[in-house]
């Protein structure tokens, strides 16, 4: 068997996807933060202009300016990869979510073992269309949230969940 | 007066409300509300000494903060008069909240009302319930009363106490809800002679179950113990470099200063933990261990046998050579960071002999299938993350139980039954992914017990995980079943 080192590709689940507007409310998230961010340094980087020499004025400015601009484009390139990296399977008996890039994570939570779902959404993501599902057990350590899961979606898996919770309910 | 010392005849009667307007004597006709009182709304309240306690430790307290200051100025009138309506404010906020605190048991549930303008009402379903603790903070126990602790499954707050309660009703309560909480005396399954057995059990101590002592900690071995802990290591060695570097640079009266801290620290980290586990003393009734200890502040816990959630037993370097162990349990409720006294409460056994240790674990969480335990071990690829402390970590998983062992210097064995487990995940982060390991994690309720794997090799990471969400269903399943 070929030794694969990543996680993900160990993995022969078909994964649900999140929604592609997760895509797109994190680039405007990201916009709106980065546009004050960049707004402030500019604002910043005008200053030392009064009191810098000319040459490590510029310096600064360009330094600070692609700087942010840098993020900013990383965040825009981030907000997709990070998005196709979110799944979740509903098996017989579990749920099964995966997540992250830099840090990768799968939890398997036994239906049974459900003591809430909470289902949130901000502004953006509504406006958008989506909503991320908290899963609880009595075990903080589980916490698995999906991100970007389409409203409807969203409210079908949250009472399917609870649903299936009360059913295969096994006590602590 | 120790919690578990047998109440006199006299207190056995669970004490009457003054304000209780209910006959003695009366067994209501309806279960519902057995024998509590009324007082327009519905419910009891604790004894009234607490209320009246609180009342003048605040009434004391807020009097001297208002009259310090006039009387220290010389403002003699001002402070005649602030001294009083001091102790009436401070004697008021003490007293209210205990007069406005009721508390109310039903078939299902125990409810505690309370708040004068923000009403809080609280719901703890007898189901729910996952242990019912009795503590005795030194001036409650002067005056024999004692606090009673419930705890609930869940986030921080989960916890509620009554405080106070004379110590032989919180004995009986505390009996009757453990009763309750296992389906027992519920007057829905035991019909019309449930009321006169509330009244039994309530009010009468015949029923106590027989408890058996099955681990006592004697003073001395707590403090041999504690003294061959790592942390008190860690403090001798800073000590001895302190007075070393002083010598060398010849500057001998620092040497007392700087030792001082030090001696603190020490005597009041021996003196916590000696005072908190003082008389340790372990017993087993029908349904759960019993732990009581402390010697100014006793305490009693409660831990039914069904809400264990997982044990760790803690070998640190020097006591593994005496074949000397900790047991520390998981119980949902209880949560990480309650210590008190630097003693926390999950702590099933302070320090015991190894063979007993297991004889107890396995009596714990039963493991009738270890032959077929299936052991992985961590990737020697991982060699990099932790050279020394790799070859010590390991994953042992049969059909009951799911156990692994980390550490070289403190060895730690956590084992979790796998009808108990929560969740299972797999984690990897940038690093692990370049060497193609990952870390399985079995997640159990907030505690002290944690089981998992660091660093396996990921193809297997992932498949053990599977796995054990298997193995947890099964197990689940014939759990149910019995």
């Amino acid at each position: 068997m070929a030794k694969s080192k990543d996680l993900y590709s160990t993995m022969a689940e078909t994964w649900t996807p999140v929604s592609s507007q997760l895509v797109t409310g994190r680039r405007w998230t990201a916009a709106i933060w980065f546009g004050v961010v960049f707004l402030a340094t500019v604002a910043g980087s005008t200053g030392t202009w009064f009191f810098l020499p000319t040459f490590w004025a510029g310096l600064v400015t360009v330094v600070s300016l692609s700087a942010v601009v840098g993020l900013w484009v990383w965040s825009w390139i981030w907000a997709a990869r990070n998005q196709a990296s979110w799944g979740y399977v509903e098996s017989d008996e579990e749920l099964l979510v995966r997540g992250g890039l830099l840090f990768r994570r799968v939890v398997v939570v036994p239906y049974g073992r459900m003591q809430f779902v909470d289902v949130a959404a901000g502004p953006i993501a509504s406006k958008l269309g989506y909503a991320s599902v908290t899963l609880n057990t009595a075990a903080t350590a589980t916490a698995a949230t999906i991100p970007g899961v389409p409203t409807l979606e969203a409210h079908r898996l949250r009472d399917r969940l609870t649903e299936l919770g009360a059913s295969h309910d096994s006590g602590l | 007066m120790t919690p578990d010392s047998e109440p006199t005849p006299e207190t056995i009667r669970f004490t009457p409300d003054p304000f209780n307007k209910t006959p003695e004597g009366v067994v209501p006709t309806t279960p519902p509300n057995p024998p509590m009182g009324a007082l327009g709304g519905e419910g009891q309240r604790t004894h009234p000494l607490s209320g009246l306690v609180q009342g003048l430790l605040w009434g004391s307290g807020v009097a001297v903060a208002f009259s310090f200051s006039s009387f220290t100025n010389g403002e003699w009138l001002i402070g005649l008069i602030s001294l009083p309506a001091g102790f009436v404010i401070g004697f008021i906020a003490g007293f209210v909240p205990w007069w406005f605190t009721r508390f109310i048991i039903n078939d299902e549930e125990i409810r505690v009302e309370s708040g004068f303008i923000f009403r809080k009402s609280r719901r703890i379903p007898f189901a729910r319930l996952q242990s019912v603790d009795i503590n005795q903070p030194l001036v409650a126990r002067l005056i024999g009363m004692a606090e009673l602790t419930l705890e609930m499954a869940g986030g921080g707050d989960s916890k509620t106490q009554l405080r106070f309660l004379p110590l032989p009703d919180a004995k009986n309560l505390r009996r009757m809800l453990l009763n309750r909480a296992h389906g027992v005396g519920a007057p829905a399954t035991l019909g019309s002679d449930a009321s006169v057995d509330m009244q039994g059990t309530f009010g009468n101590d015949n029923a106590t179950t027989p408890r058996t002592v099955i681990a006592t900690v004697a003073p001395d071995r707590l403090i041999i113990g504690i003294l061959m802990t790592l942390d008190f290591a860690g403090i001798v060695i800073g000590s001895i470099a302190l007075v070393i570097t002083f010598q060398i640079f010849g500057i001998p009266f620092a040497v007392i200063g700087g030792l001082f801290p030090f001696l603190i620290g020490t005597y009041q980290m021996v003196s916590n933990r000696v005072l908190a586990q003082w008389d340790f003393t372990l017993s087993r009734g029908d349904r759960g261990l019993r732990i009581t200890r402390g010697l100014l502040n006793r305490s009693s816990q409660t831990i039914p046998f069904d809400r264990i959630q997982g044990i760790t037993m803690v070998e640190p370097y020097l006591w593994r050579k005496f074949g000397w162990v900790r047991l520390d349990v998981d119980i949902a409720g209880y949560g990480v960071s309650t210590e008190e006294n630097g003693i926390s409460e999950t702590t099933l056994i302070p320090i015991a002999d190894r063979a007993f240790a297991l004889q107890l674990i396995a009596e714990l969480v039963p493991d009738s299938d270890s032959d077929n335990a299936e052991v992985s071990a961590v990737s020697g690829r991982s060699r990099i993350f932790a050279p020394i402390g790799w070859r010590f970590r390991a994953l042992t998983r049969s059909a009951d139980t799911v156990s692994s062992t980390t550490g070289w210097v403190t060895r730690r064995t956590s084992t979790i039954p796998q009808s108990k487990i929560q969740s299972v995940a797999v984690d990897q982060g940038p690093w692990q992914r370049r060497r193609g390991l990952a870390t399985l994690t079995i997640h159990s309720p907030d505690g002290p017990v944690e089981v998992g794997l660091k660093h396996m090799n990921v193809d297997e990471a992932y498949g053990v995980a599977l796995d054990e969400a298997d193995r947890a269903r099964l197990a689940r399943s014939a759990v149910t079943r019995r």
